[in-house]
């Protein structure tokens, strides 16, 4: 007797707590939804377009929030020094494809990829290929230290110390991971973005488009 | 109702296993939802529970820590200067600090063939050990981890993490 309405106890007991769990579950649900939609808002709200020479940014409605947004866009201009204590501008190198490197010495896939860089500067100079390694290690990092750093690496492409890290990081929309690379073609505007150190052989497919 | 019951018996544990699933997607759903991504964001995060410690003597405490999965950092040796130590920095407080033991990093190759890098890092839940001696009653340690995390392809910049735990001297 007691088995079937125990039984029935049982399955009511597990049916209520069956309840519990997906109204648990569409309460998440619901959250999460919410969560992310402000999320995406706030992302849209940040959004900012960077444009040549500090010219006013124009808020712009797309997600994407990194360099990318610069892809087919005027290279931002810059002048830094280099480890010589020389200025140095992306000016200076009108007319010839561009590849900008952001670098830091603590990075280990930076040094990875810059000695492609390195072959590369070489393998294409008939073409006019720059190489500018732009090092984002902290301001007060001295020059000797970095040139250390570029020596080990076997560098020696120009090596740039950093500047204004703050004006770089939003003229170049930059992410807050290294490296970040920028691919310059001869009239000035970017023609490819990487994150990240890529393979070799997407680094030089990458180098060739500057060079088109 | 022999018959009945045995019924119930082979079904019983059908529902079981469908009512820890249910509960098991609700607590992912939970943690995808309510989950502290602010730990996250830095890639590393503090474990250690409160401490409790005879008060007066010398002895050691572990701190636990856990890197991101899909992350390392360098260990508090690594193979290159250049690259950032992870160093644990504790305040002088009612928690004296005589001495900090880390613990060895693990190789980590990055990159292929001849190009490959050895580092040495630490890849998820690590253990730096602490000798203290606390107060009797209340305290707490309170210090910074600095690191710096990377993954296979990029490097964030170095960071410091907030460490504070509870210690009980009895």
């Amino acid at each position: 007797m007691c088995a079937g309405g125990c039984g029935l106890v049982r399955r009511m007991g597990v049916l209520a707590a069956m309840v519990v769990v997906m109204a648990l579950l569409v309460v998440a649900g619901v959250h999460n939804l919410r969560q992310r939609r402000a999320a995406m808002a706030q992302a849209r709200a940040a959004q900012i377009v960077l444009v040549k020479d500090g010219a006013a940014p124009v808020v712009d409605d797309g997600v994407e929030n990194s360099g990318t947004s610069l892809m087919g866009k005027a290279a931002p201009g810059f002048t830094l020094v280099d480890l010589n204590g020389k200025k140095v501008s992306l000016a200076d190198y009108k007319g010839h494809p561009v590849v900008v490197n952001f670098w830091a010495t603590w990075c280990a896939p930076c040094r990875l990829e810059m000695p492609w860089f390195e072959e590369f500067a070489a393998k294409y100079k008939g073409q006019g290929l720059v190489v500018l390694g732009l090092s984002q290690d902290d301001a007060d990092m001295p020059a000797a230290k970095i040139a250390e750093a570029a020596k080990k690496i076997g560098v020696t492409y120009t090596i740039l110390q950093p500047g204004d890290k703050a004006k770089a990081e939003k003229d170049y929309a930059l992410a807050d991971y290294l490296p970040e690379t920028f691919y310059v073609d001869k009239n000035g505007i970017v023609v490819e973005h990487s994150l990240g150190a890529p393979p070799k052989d997407e680094l030089e497919a990458d180098v060739k488009k500057a060079m088109q | 109702m022999m018959k009945q019951g045995s019924g119930f018996s082979a079904q019983g544990p059908g529902w079981v296993l469908t009512v820890l699933l249910l509960l098991g997607v609700a607590g992912r759903a939970q943690e995808i939802s309510f989950g502290g991504d602010a730990a996250k964001k830095g890639h590393v995060s503090l474990l250690s529970d409160d401490l409790v410690v005879e008060a007066g003597k010398a002895q050691v405490v572990e701190l636990r820590f856990r890197v991101e999965e899909g992350f390392h950092i360098n260990s508090h040796t690594p193979k290159d200067p250049l690259l950032i130590a992870t160093a644990l920095k504790l305040d002088a407080g009612d928690v004296k600090v005589l001495g900090v033991e880390y613990p060895q990093g693990a190789v980590f190759k990055l990159g292929l063939g001849a190009d490959a890098e050895t580092l040495d890092v630490y890849q998820g839940e690590f253990r730096v050990r602490v000798r203290v001696v606390a107060v009797r009653g209340s305290s707490t340690m309170v210090g910074t981890l600095h690191y710096q995390a990377c993954d296979n392809a990029a490097c964030f910049p170095p960071r410091d993490l907030a460490v504070k735990v509870a210690v009980t001297g009895k």
